[in-house]
């Protein structure tokens, strides 16, 4: 077994073996004598842990996922050999034991971004001026690149720049190969167990066997999830995006602990001495759906292949279950009977059958709970079965206007975007701090404070897609490093991105969506929207009013100026071919008040074609 | 207020111990050497402050010759009535001495609270001593570009002003020009309890400004519904009565020494303020001040975020720019006028026990100096009316057509 008895329980335990032995004997004898009786006869795992629940209908031998000694009756022995000693789902023993039964699975949970972090550790580097040509992952590993080319991962230990340092100390709690254990609300196991044996805010165990109950850190019972709930997305998605936050309605501030509840720190507690309080939810959280019902298994565990960046692996868009102005969702029909989603989809409330229309992922992967059914598309819910009709906008005026062509659907839809302005980070030589990779303290901490959070209005830039989406600071990091004797060796310093010292603001969908869209004229007659921070407006000059420390002009929350006519922007949006709007297109954005102003309904038929800007000029 | 009784006690002794010594001793050792006299003071001679007649104390003896100004003794600055008032409004049912506990430490007692380089170098009051009232959420420190950082320790960095930490914002254009607080605010409208000057002292609307031709902005607002720029505001402060319980130190927010308090705000926004009718009538920037929240958090009670007031000011934020928002920003943006629509609430604070289901629905709140605007007059200003409309038009082509084409980045 793999939860270690208590010392009390385990006396107990030895006291009654002698009569246990005696017993085991006399049922050996019966048997002889014809009995089936050994059938009956129990190991010593389930003999002391008593009452602990099965992993699943199909996970039912002990020591087929834990080894050790099921016939042993002393401890010592009977735990002697175990996999990954409580957790046989640990990255070091994984191949021997999840990955003896899901050898595919594990070998692209290997691969995956959860797993590699690839994205994080390249990001870090690239903003904190430490590439060096090298791809790095949180492990070193052999693996394949989206092309399916031969890639090789080198280990973030390895990595000797400030940038590997800050993933190992800051960051690398948060992936699937490493167990959490001492965060509040974010504390995970390692391996396929961060996932699928799920720990409560505590860390501590609430099932049936009373020699671990209570106890820190195992996970919350010992009933395998096959298809984890919001909880467990939460665990690590409640940093920097924050999307697992803002999805289910919550949002962490600005650390002020208010309101109380029960007279502590309140509402909702989060690691780090956080609170978040209830903002408006996800419409797709408040219809009852997870975070599972839209993401793909592969989105998740990923499809075998090592993918740079989150937004390379996940497959899925707005688009494939509401449709684009031109096109309805994609299908096709499940023609094979080891079709992917009749496997994936067993485990569902309700299972597919054979023959059913498919919708597809935006790769054209059908999705293993997305239906077209009776000319209604349908996203069942994997852990609910509740079927919810997806709605689409083909043929709908309001989403066909050309100038809007460029946008993702959630520059329009999103209620509140998190934006975190000013992240000052200091890293002090003379301190100490674990290094999470390494496993252990290394010289050198570092420590943060911020500017302000905000959530609304947002602003807007093109993304890698080459359409406009919100973005949001990614990240706005002033670095401050300090030597051993605490002399200062750089104060508030911006790092060189994309050829100059310069911010960043990185394209971000919030997972806030609402069914209502943000107003056109809100958009349109709002500079913020434009990445021009809040402001006042004269001809020709747009005033930011919240500034940045180190300039009189330029906004802390937003990315460019305008004087004289002149728009520059002085920050980068991170993503490769992405940019801030240029001054045409922001003249464009602000000439379209002269439609709205008459013409303010969306359905409108004059944004039916190109708008002529210059109409009223004639 | 403290620091500013500790010097007038030092004043009063120095008055105290020379007129022990007596005025012509003092004349005669050099001791007017060792203090020399500068500022306003200059030209008089000891005796005409440090004479037999003048026994009562500092404030006397300045009142002696300034009997015009005493008035700044006895108005706004110094009884603080109004703030007294909300204390015990709020707050007295749960702690009768809220106000002493909290609000305190701010307020005129003499001459040289302000007048800070006290009766031998007597000056104008500078920024820093007004600031050391009028900082951190009150007018005063959002003339010089800033305003008040969110409580915790972690977005407590950034300029620094006395020991109150700021984020840093545009300034007042009267702030670039180089005026003072007092150049608006003199000693004549302080000690008349007025609010010195106003806008249209200085200044006549230009109508060749777009805004200005419009009768009822020129009628019915202020010009800093418009021309204030931002605004601190903060939605539900909580005042946290943690005593002696050391989970206090959990909040991790600045402490006065001794308090029995720890202050910490649900949300603080330093964007464009909303607009209500202040109590000339006119349209004004309003904001919370205070929807308060009170949390008995002493060990064995149960009382918490009990919501004490939901009450707004008319005010005027010292935040003037030339340039302001769009029409839009006022004409179409219910959330402005406190008539936000339930479906458009970003923040829940009744889903976290706050009682008001959105800081910016006027239902269930206050104005103390004004009231509120009503639906159908927030209907009636955005009408899109034919005078509107060529307005709007034309403000917009003026901004569009400036807007360089050229510029890539």
């Amino acid at each position: 077994m793999t939860l270690f008895a208590r010392p009390a329980f385990l006396l107990h335990c030895r006291r009654i073996f002698s009569g246990m032995v005696l017993f085991a004997l006399g049922l050996g004898a019966l048997s002889l004598a014809g009995c089936d009786l050994a059938a009956e006869f129990e190991t010593s795992c389930t003999f002391c842990h008593r009452g602990l629940e099965h992993a699943s209908p199909a996970h039912t031998d002990c020591a087929d996922c834990h080894g050790g000694n099921p016939r042993a009756w002393d401890k010592r022995l009977a735990h002697r050999n175990m996999h990954g000693k409580k957790n046989p789902s640990d990255p070091q023993v994984w191949e021997k034991t999840c990955g003896r039964c899901h050898p595919d699975q594990l070998a692209r949970v290997k691969s995956t971004l959860m797993t590699t972090n690839t994205g994080m550790i390249h990001n870090i580097q690239l903003t904190w001026e430490g590439e060096d040509g090298r791809q790095y992952g949180a492990k070193s590993l052999q693996t394949f690149d989206a092309a399916g080319e031969p890639l090789e991962l080198a280990g973030v230990k390895d990595l000797d720049h400030l940038s590997g340092e800050l993933y190992r100390k800051f960051c690398a709690l948060c992936h699937v190969g490493l167990e959490s254990n001492r965060v509040w609300a974010g504390s995970h196991a390692s391996g396929c167990a961060a996932c699928h044996f799920p720990y409560n805010d505590n860390a501590t165990y609430q099932g049936g066997d009373a020699t671990v109950q209570q106890q820190w850190p195992y996970s919350e019972t010992h009933r395998m999830a096959s298809l984890p709930d919001n909880r467990v997305c939460l665990r690590c998605h409640n940093r920097s995006g924050r999307i697992a936050l803002a999805y289910q309605g919550l949002n962490d501030g600005n650390n002020g602990l208010v309101p109380t509840m029960g007279g502590e720190p309140g509402p909702v507690m989060l690691g780090g001495v956080r609170n978040a309080v209830h903002i408006a939810a996800d419409i797709h959280f408040d219809k009852g759906m997870d975070c599972i019902d839209c993401h793909t298994s592969r989105d998740l565990m990923g499809d075998g292949y090592s993918y740079r960046n989150m937004y390379h692996q996940v497959e899925i868009a707005c688009e494939d279950c509401h449709g684009t102005p031109d096109e309805l969702p994609h299908t096709a029909r499940i023609d094979r009977e080891n079709a992917e989603p009749l496997r994936e989809s067993r485990n569902y409330a309700v299972p597919l059958e054979y023959g059913a229309e498919m919708v597809l992922t935006a790769r054209g992967r059908m999705y293993s709970n997305v239906v077209r059914d009776e000319g209604k598309f349908w996203v069942i819910g994997k852990r609910s079965g509740k079927r919810h009709e997806s709605k689409v906008i083909t043929g709908t005026a309001e989403h066909d206007i050309p100038g809007h062509k460029r946008l993702e659907c959630y520059s329009c839809h999103s209620r509140a975007v998190p934006q975190c302005f000013g992240c000052h980070t200091e890293y002090d030589q003379s301190g100490r701090m674990t290094d999470f990779i390494k496993g252990y303290e290394t010289p050198g901490a570092f420590s943060e404070s911020e500017d302000y959070r905000a959530l609304y209005p947002f602003p807007l830039a093109l993304n890698q897609r080459g359409r406009i989406s919100p973005v949001t600071p990614g990240c706005q990091t002033f670095v401050t490093v300090r030597d051993q004797r605490g002399e200062l060796l750089q104060e508030e310093y911006v790092a060189r991105f994309k050829g100059r010292n310069q911010l960043r603001f990185a394209p971000f969908y919030s997972h806030n969506t609402g069914a209502k869209a943000v107003g056109c004229g809100e958009c349109h007659s709002n500079p913020a929207f434009l990445g021009f921070g809040q402001s006042v407006l004269t001809n020709g000059e747009i005033e930011a009013t919240l500034l940045c420390e180190k300039s009189a002009e330029k906004p802390l929350d937003g990315f460019i100026t305008m004087s004289e006519g002149k728009t520059r922007a002085f920050s980068a949006i991170t993503r490769e071919e992405s940019r801030p709007l240029n001054g045409a297109e922001v003249q464009r954005v602000l000439a379209v008040n002269l439609c709205l102003i008459c013409h303010a309904n969306p359905q409108d038929p004059i944004y039916a074609q190109e708008l002529d800007y210059g109409r009223l000029e004639r | 207020m403290a620091v500013n009784g500790q010097i007038q006690v030092f004043w009063l002794a120095v008055v105290l111990l020379l007129l022990m010594v007596g005025p012509v001793r003092a004349a005669e050792s050099g001791v007017n050497q060792q203090l020399p006299v500068r500022g306003a003071h200059a030209g008089l001679a000891c005796a005409d402050c440090h004479s037999g007649e003048n026994q009562g104390g500092q404030i006397s003896v300045c009142i002696d010759c300034h009997a015009d100004q005493q008035g700044v003794l006895h108005e706004a600055m110094a009884h603080r009535r109004s703030e007294q008032a909300f204390a015990a409004a709020a707050f007295d049912k749960y702690d009768p001495q809220f106000f002493e506990k909290n609000c305190s430490s701010c307020h005129v007692i003499g001459c040289s609270d302000c007048h800070s380089g006290g009766a031998h170098a007597t000056a104008r009051p500078s920024r820093e001593d007004c600031h050391r009232c009028h900082r951190g959420y009150f007018v005063g420190a959002d003339y010089w570009g800033l305003a008040p950082r969110e409580d915790s320790q972690r977005y407590q960095r950034g300029i620094d002003v006395d020991g109150e930490k700021y984020l840093k914002m545009r300034p007042d254009v009267h702030a670039e020009a180089g005026l003072d607080c007092g150049d608006c605010h003199s000693m004549a409208s302080l000690a008349a309890g007025s609010p010195g000057k106003g806008c249209r002292d200085c200044h006549q609307p230009d109508s060749r400004i777009i805004e200005h031709r419009i009768a009822a902005h020129l009628e019915r607002l202020e010009c800093y519904a418009c021309h204030a720029a931002w605004g601190a505001q903060e939605y539900g402060s909580f005042f946290l009565r943690v005593a002696d319980n050391p989970m206090g130190d959990i909040f991790q927010v600045r402490r006065e020494p001794g308090s029995e308090y720890l202050r910490s705000a649900y949300l603080k926004r330093q964007d464009a303020p909303p607009l209500g009718w202040n109590a000339a009538g006119r349209v004004s920037p309003i904001r919370p001040q205070f929807i308060a929240y009170y949390s008995d958090l002493r060990v064995g009670s149960k009382l918490e975020n009990v919501l004490a007031a939901a009450q707004w000011k008319a005010y005027v934020p010292h935040t003037i720019r030339r340039g302001t928002v769009a029409c839009d920003a006022c004409h179409d943006d219910p959330r402005r006028f406190l008539l936000e629509a339930a479906e458009r609430r970003i923040y829940l604070p009744d889903k976290d026990g706050m009682t008001l289901p959105s800081f910016w629905d006027s239902e269930g709140q206050t104005l103390s100096n004004g009231r509120f605007f009503t639906p159908e007059e927030f209907a009636r200003l955005s009408r899109r009316s034919p005078e509107y409309v060529r307005s709007y038009i034309e403000k917009w082509k003026n901004l569009v057509k400036h807007v360089d084409t050229s510029s890539e980045r």
